[in-house]
Parts: C-alpha cells; structure tokens; sequence
C-alpha cells in the first residue's frame, strides 16, 4: 500500500525504454524490439541509481549514449531519447534527425516540454525533411533523482545560496521556485497523488514553493484528461499524504553537525553520491562501490552506530565463515558416517546443494568484503579527525544550549580538518541563546589560526544578530511549549520535568523537523503548529483551508527541504515510521543532498556575498 | 492501489507536435499541391518496417520470437513435470515435449551461429559505422544468454523429472516386494500406457535450415534404446506380475532412458554455447561507470599530448640549432673559401 517512489520511477522508465507499449505481466514488451538509449547527463543521473546494464539489455537496449557524444549511424533501429527539454538537447535532436542517424526517434523529456520548444522542434525536423523520422513525443515528469525507496533529490544545485543571496533580484527568486515546483510536481505526478500541502507560514521560500505547488495541482487538476486518478476519489480522500514543505532555515544545524550513524557518516565523510561510492583501495587505486537497497547489509545496518556497524560486520563475516566450514564439512571425502555409500543419489543432490549455494555464499562474501573496505576508510578518517569527539559535543551543546569554554577551545585546536573546526564553530553559534562576545571572539581567533576560511562563521553570526536567532529560535520554540504542555499536565515542579523531558528529546535525538512532521501527521490541534498553511488543491474553493477531513491522522506523508537536505534527517524520518503508529510511511525529498561541508562552503559563499555591508537584504531575504 | 495501476504518469504530446508541423508546413508552402499527407506515412506500418528492416534484424526478431516460444513450451513441460502423482504420470506428453524443445534449441543454436556469420559478412562487406557493430554484436550476445537460459532452465526441468521418477520406482518397488498386497495392487489397474512414446516429429522449423543433420539424428537413437529397456525387469519379484504391468515398467524405464540421454546431449550443447558466449563482466555495471573510464582516458591521452608537445618544441629547438649551425658553415664557406 505504501507508495514506493524508486519502484514507481523504475516503472516509468522501463515503460519508457519499452517505447511507452503496454507491459506484459513478466515485465517485457510484446515485441521484442531492439533499440538505442539516448541520454543527456541530468537525465544519466536519473537513470544511474535506478537501472543497470543488465536492466537495460533485458529490456532490448543495445547501445547507450549520452546526447552530446559524437554518435554513429545504426540503421534500422530506433532510438529512445530521454533528455531534459533544453534549447541546445532539442538542437541536437534535429541535427540526428537530419543526419538520419537511426530509424525513428521516440522523444521523451524529462519534464513537460514548453510550447516554443516544442516549435522550434517541429521546426527545425521540417526544415531538415526529417519530421518523419520523429515517431512519438512524450512528457515524462521524471525530473528527480532517486536515491532510495523512500528519499528523492531534485539535484538542483546551489538552491540554498540562490535563496539567500542578499543580491538576488525577485525574478531570480521566482525562477528557482519555479524549478522547485516543476520538480516537486514530476514527483507526485510519478507517484500519482494529490497531497495536503502544510508549511510553516511567515513568507518564506517554503511557504511561496508550496502556494504555488497548489497553484499548479489546481490548474492541472482542472484541465480534462489529468494525470491523477480521479476514478478512486473515494479511496484516495482517505489515503492522500501530507506533503510538509520546510525551508533549510528552519533547523539550519542538522545541516552542518556531525552525525556517528553509518548512513550519514558514508555521506558525510566518504563522499557517497547517487549511491556510488569511491574508496581509496589498500594498494592506492581507487574501488568503486555501490551502496542501495539491493545491498542487504547496507539496507539492514545504515542507520546504526557506526561502532554498531563494525560489530555487525564482524559478526556476519563470523557467520559467513561457519557456512563455509558446514558446506565443506557436507561435501568432504571424510564424512561417510553421514550416508551410506550406497545412497549415491543422496550424495550427488548434497554435491548439489553445495554447488548451488556457492554463489549466495560469494555474493555475501562480496558484501562483506565491501563493508569492511569502507568501514575501514571511513575508521582511519574518524581517527585522523577524532569526528567522534565531535560529534559528541555538539549533541552536548544543542542539548544544554551551551558548552564549557574549555571544551570549546579544545576542540577547535585539537584534531580535525578546517572545516570539522568550522563546522563545529557554528555549531556553537546556533546552539548558544545568547551570544557571548569575548568567548566568539575566541573562537574566530583559534578558527584563524587553524587557517580556516571564517566567510560562513561570519555570516551565521551576522544571521543571529539580526534575527532573534533562526535554527535555536525553532529550538527554544518548542523547548518552551513542553514547558507549557508540562505545566499543564503536572502543575508540579516545572522545572524537574522540563529537565525530564529535555534529557528524554536528547536521548533519541528528536530533530526539529521529524517532531513537526510527528504532529502534523498526528492531525490533533496543536498550537504549536496551528499557525502553519494548510493548503488543498482538490478542496474546492482556493481559500478554504479547514477542511476537517483533511485534518485527521495521515498514514503518508512527504517531507521536502528546500536549500538541501542530508541522510540525517532522512534516517530520524525513516525511524519515525517505525516508531509511531499513525506514520506508515514518509518520503524525504530535498533540493539536494548535501553533506555538512557543501553546506557550509554554501554558507561562506553568502558570507562573502554579503561582504560586511549587506546587513539589512540579508535580513529580509532569510526572514524565515 | 489497483485503481492507481493504470494512470499513466506521462503525457503523449505526439499530437501536438505533427499538429504544430502541419501549421508551419502550411504557413511554409501555402501552395496545397505538395502537401502531401502523411499521416500514414509517418506512423511505422508494422509491414512496412518489416520490409525496411535489414535481414539481420529480421533473423534476430525471428530467434527471439522462437525463444520465447520455446520456454513457453518450457514452463508447461516444467509443470507437467513438477507432478508427482503415481497414477497419472503423463510420460507420453513429456517424452514429446521433450523432443519438440529438444529440437527447437538446437535448431535455435544453429540459427544463432548463423546469425553470427551473417552479422560478420555485413561487417566484411560494407563500411558501416563503429556503433552499427556494437549494436549487432549486443543483440547477438543477449540472443546467446536467452538460449542459454532457456538451455539450462531446461535442463534443470528435466533434472527434475529424473529424480521424480526415481521416486516413484523406489516406492513402488516398495510396494511390489509385499506378495500379500499384490492382489489389491493399484498399480494392476493403471490404465494401459503406450508402449513407444512415439516420437511425433515436428513440422521442420523454419529457422533451423541447417540443423536437420544435427536433429535427425536423435530420432533412432531413441528408438534403439526402447530395445534396451527390458533389461530392468530381470528382477524375479516381478515375475508374477500382469503383462500390463510390465509394459507399464517398459515405459518408465523408456522415458528414464529418454531424460537421461537427453540432459547428456543438452551438456553437449551447453559446452557449446559456453565457448560461444563471451563472459560479460559488464552486467553490474551502472551506466555512469564508462564516463569515468572515458574522463580517464581523456585525461590519459591529455597527458600523452603534453608530452608529445614537449618532444616536438625539443625537435624544433634541435633544428633550429642545425640549421643554424648549417648557415654558419655557408658563411665560412662563402667567405673564406669561395
């Protein structure tokens, strides 16, 4: 029941490369037709995480390109294009078609190609005298990268810096919202429902993304043959997600801190990008590994400890070893005590069995071998840059608020690269409710001595001064609503139970985000979370928005971070799921991933934007 | 869910863009006497592109189509197979099945290698573009991996049959060493089997021109080893039994023979698609992994042109030097000599 974003976009593209034919039940065309897959590189991204070679043959394609690689003819065999709708990808569409390089051409593109495109198009192939060649054009609304069952990326870079940017002109703004949407939308187009649509209000990128979202599912919704199944009206009411759209400012730190977990630890310290991993191998190559849900191991021990990890490792190679012992102890000369001699059929079906449990055996192997190589990169990384120490100190600090000074110039002149300082610097900054000048001008002082680029320190100090505070206001936000909640409940010493409370958040490391979507899901009134949008794009009227149908406990819902998101909050969401009854599922989707680096060179690149005089754009662009 | 299943998550705009090509062809040329529709043209006419298509092409859809066939036939031998009733074990369809996909697949073998050499005549013949072969040779490579599939699929279905029948001799030699429950034996009234499974031959397939050598052969063997059959029967249990019954044990020790004869020929086959099929390492292979070894060799070949670069401005140097030295012995040469 619960929606399956990698495996709806599998679907697509399969049906795609079997030229958009009905399936048989098996999974393979009617026809058997050999073809040719042409791609650009947004579209390779896509395509990369998804499918393999091995997909791609049985599905009849032969040959796979990128678009703008210098192609040959093939004749008689027809070409699949999946390109994004680009003025220089349909140039080259009509310069193929001219030159005949295949028989026919089905076109599909990425998102919905625009109306001039689309001319120039038919334009360009009439002119050549190759419309002919043209055989089908398809919208696919594909524009998203999926990296797991449950977590999408628009790869849309740099989203947060463009956002923020004291410089940028409104136009600008509307565009990259534009391209949010447009993307946002593939998504439920491809998954085929019509969300609730909350976000936090007060005029932020969040909240202008998902009005106009609901601006587009309205004006889709009313044209005639939609995309959206309208048969199962009834059905769908009930099971509609929740679509909660959140901006990177709302909880800036989960962005930036260190995380131990092995999901976020590969992300963040090893470089994990659409599910492929480089690791410096022993002998100085590098080995390339993929990690996704095919990966039992990896699908089953990612969001644990990473010493948990190097446990569990240990104890399926133990296992492992015990296998291989039992198969050759089975299959041995030396064992005749087993079966008789006689019983040669007996022998022959254990031969057998050994033969045929061998290539599990290998393919567990592999894996294990995998996990030990990367588990040992990322050790010697941990011990080179004590990130353990890190991480510890600043869950310390955003659970207390604070850190001993000591601790603090500790850490930044002990171990560690310039950007774990850095990162670990603005860590402080955010968890601190009040800012102590002499103590931040300590830290930027040790910060220049380690030699690292204080552009993003800068720039986060400045946000803090000028707003109240933007991820510890969301902090202390909540923090004081349990205070009140508690006051209710108890009427007793306040703050023994605050403290109670404070230390029960702390321990299950609750993010800002995962409590929201929690109680938005819940559908109880809250008033924590009254003030947020509620918009419905199937509810008739475009300013009702109190719908009480509409309220009650969703069993889907969707999380999208505009400005980038990371594997931490994915995996506090994926917990939620397992943790609350009224969540079955939640999708996480972003902008794109970034690990605390990237963001933070996004940070100092504002920084240095802003320079020291853009205080006041500053101010009104990140108004959150 | 299933209400969900049959939206479609993408849009045809194929409409629009020949109605778009129709406005602008007739903004182009208003002159409506070379407007030629082509409304049918345009759509690929199945007969039509099946004439357009290149002999190549049109004999590997054929294999294709025939391989998929054949492990249709395949999954109903497979579970005619899988039955395990003593009663009503339907060898006679089986030992025909058998033949039929036994023929098929060597004939499917040939019509590969005959592939094959049509493919490597194109590539001698004409001056066709690099992708062109790639593209042949892919289809032949994953023509080869299906039958081989299929090969072994079927291979393992008829593992299955010989060990199912071995079961069920065991249980009814069982059953036949106990004198006193002979009388109230059912196997006495099994209905009456046919003594030859009767080889039905199949139409010749159109594709397997060249193997009728290959598949000819195994007619008579089969009808030899019905001869050797009778040998099982030596047992002196099974002296009092009813002739029906021996003619019943005949049979089954027939389609033993059958299977056990056919798996012998399917490994001969098998050895040979193996030589023919090349390992393909490539299947985990993601499809972004080729751009990194292309950026490497860019950056290999960006090397070995630096390095050129540096030889050749070293070759210049040395020339210029010669030449310098040459003119410098002109000069002596005109002035102190001439």
């Amino acid at each position: 029941m619960a929606l399956n974003l990698r495996q709806k976009q599998t679907e697509c593209i399969i049906r795609m490369l079997n030229l958009n034919q009905p399936l048989k039940q098996s999974g393979t065309a009617n026809e058997e037709v050999y073809k040719i897959l042409i791609y650009d590189k947004f579209c390779q991204n896509i395509l990369s995480p998804l499918i393999h070679v091995k997909d791609l043959r049985k599905h009849g394609v032969t040959l796979y390109f990128l678009i703008d690689k210098d192609r040959k003819t093939v004749r008689d065999v027809p070409a699949v294009y999946f390109v994004q709708p680009t003025q220089s990808n349909i140039h080259r569409i009509i310069s193929d078609a001219s030159e005949a390089l295949y028989d026919t051409f089905h076109l599909n593109f990425s998102s919905s190609i625009p109306r001039p495109l689309l001319e120039d198009l038919a334009s360009g192939t009439l002119k050549s005298g190759s419309v002919e060649k043209v055989s089908k054009v398809y919208d696919q609304y594909l524009e998203f990268v999926t990296l797991e069952d449950n977590l999408f990326s628009l790869a849309q870079q740099n989203t947060y810096v463009q956002l923020n940017d004291p410089k940028a002109v409104e136009k600008d703004i509307e565009a990259i919202i534009e391209r949010v949407v447009n993307g946002l939308f593939c998504v439920l187009v491809t998954l085929g429902v019509v969300p609730v649509i909350r976000c936090p209000s007060g005029g932020g990128p969040a909240e202008m993304v998902a009005s106009l979202l609901d601006q587009k599912l309205r004006d889709h919704l009313l044209s005639k043959n939609n995309m959206f199944a309208e048969g199962g009206g009834f059905m769908s009411s009930f099971q509609r997600p929740l679509l909660c759209i959140f901006d990177r400012n709302f909880e800036l730190s989960v962005g930036i801190q260190h995380d131990f977990r092995y999901r976020p630890l590969v992300h963040d310290v090893l470089g994990l990008k659409l599910n492929r991993l480089n690791v410096q191998g022993e002998k100085g190559g590098m080995k390339s590994f993929e990690l996704d849900s095919s990966d039992p191991f990896w699908s089953a021990n990612s969001s644990l400890e990473f010493p948990e990890v190097a446990v569990e490792i240990e104890t399926q190679l133990n296992k492992y070893k015990r296998d291989v012992e039992e198969v050759n102890k089975r299959t041995g000369g030396g064992s005749g005590a087993e079966f008789d001699g006689t019983d040669l059929i007996g022998n022959t079906k254990h031969l057998m069995n050994a033969v045929n449990s061998l290539p599990e055996l290998t393919e567990r192997k592999q894996v294990i071998d995998k996990h030990t190589n990367i588990a040992t990169a990322l050790l010697g990384q941990i011990k080179e840059r004590s990130i353990d120490a890190f991480t510890k100190k600043e869950s310390d600090m955003m659970m207390r608020g604070g850190i001993d000074r000591a601790e603090l110039m500790a850490a930044l002149k002990g171990k560690g690269t310039k950007m774990d300082k850095l990162r670990f610097a603005i860590m402080y900054l955010i968890s601190t409710e009040t800012i102590n000048q002499s103590e931040v001008e300590s830290v930027e002082a040790a910060l220049n001595e380690a030699g690292a680029d204080t552009s993003a320190f800068q720039y986060v100090k400045k946000i803090k001064s000028l707003n109240v505070s933007l991820a510890a206001s969301a902090n202390s936000a909540s923090r004081s609503n349990i205070v009140d909640w508690a006051e209710k409940l108890y009427g007793q010493s306040i703050s023994a139970v605050t403290a109670g409370v404070k230390n029960l958040l702390s321990s299950d490391q609750q993010l800002a985000v995962t409590r929201t979507v929690e109680a938005l899901t819940e559908g109880k009134p809250n008033p924590e979370f009254d003030s947020y949008l509620l918009l419905d794009p199937r509810a008739p009227k475009p300013s009702s928005g109190g719908g009480s149908h509409v309220k009650g406990p969703f069993r889907e819902a969707m999380v999208f971070m505009i400005g980038g998101g990371n594997y931490v909050e994915y995996g506090s969401l994926q917990e939620l799921t397992q943790r609350q009854l009224t969540v079955k599922n939640v999708i996480y989707g972003a902008t794109e991933i970034l690990t605390g680096s990237e963001l933070v060179e996004q940070l100092g690149l504002l920084g240095k934007k802003m320079g020291l005089g853009g205080s006041v754009a500053a101010s009104s662009s990140s108004g959150h | 869910m299933q209400a969900r299943h049959g939206h479609s998550s993408y849009r045809d705009r194929t409409d629009e863009f020949f109605g778009i090509v129709e406005t602008l062809r007739r903004s182009i040329a208003p002159a409506p006497a070379n407007n030629v529709p082509y409304g049918g043209g345009r759509r690929e006419d199945p007969r039509s592109a099946a004439v357009m298509q290149s002999e190549f092409n049109r004999r590997a859809s054929v294999i294709g189509l025939a391989i998929h066939q054949t492990s249709q036939k395949l999954s109903k031998l497979a579970q005619l197979a899988k039955r395990s009733s003593v009663f009503d074990d339907p060898t006679r369809e089986i030992g025909e099945l058998t033949a039929v996909i036994k023929q098929e697949i060597s004939g499917l073998n040939t019509a590969l290698i005959d592939l094959q050499a049509v493919r490597n005549s194109h590539n001698d013949e004409r001056n066709i573009s690099r992708d062109t072969t790639t593209h042949s040779a892919t289809v032949v490579d994953d023509l080869k991996n299906r039958l081989m599939d299929t090969t072994k699929e079927f291979k393992d279905v008829l593992t299955l049959r010989t060990e199912n029948m071995k079961i069920h001799e065991n249980r009814r030699q069982r059953f036949t060493n106990n004198p006193s429950k002979e009388s109230t034996n059912p196997f006495v009234r099994q209905r009456p089997l046919a003594s030859k499974p009767a080889p039905s031959q199949p139409a010749p397939l159109p594709w397997a021109n060249g193997s009728s050598s290959s598949s000819s052969q195994l007619v008579p063997r089969r009808q030899g080893e019905a001869e050797s059959s009778p040998l099982l029967q030596q047992s002196q249990q099974q002296q009092q039994m009813v002739p029906l019954q021996d003619t019943y044990m005949e049979s089954r020790a027939e389609a033993l023979h059958n299977v056990e004869s056919t798996i012998h020929e399917l490994s001969n086959i098998f050895t040979q698609l193996a030589t023919m099929v090349s390992q393909q390492g490539e299947i985990a292979i993601r499809i972004d992994q080729n751009m990194e070894d292309t950026l490497a060799n860019v950056e290999g070949a960006q090397s070995q042109l630096a390095r050129y670069l540096n030889s050749i401005s070293s070759n210049r140097w040395l020339m210029i030097k010669i030449f310098f030295v040459l003119i410098a012995f002109l000069m002596v040469f005109l002035f102190f000599v001439a």
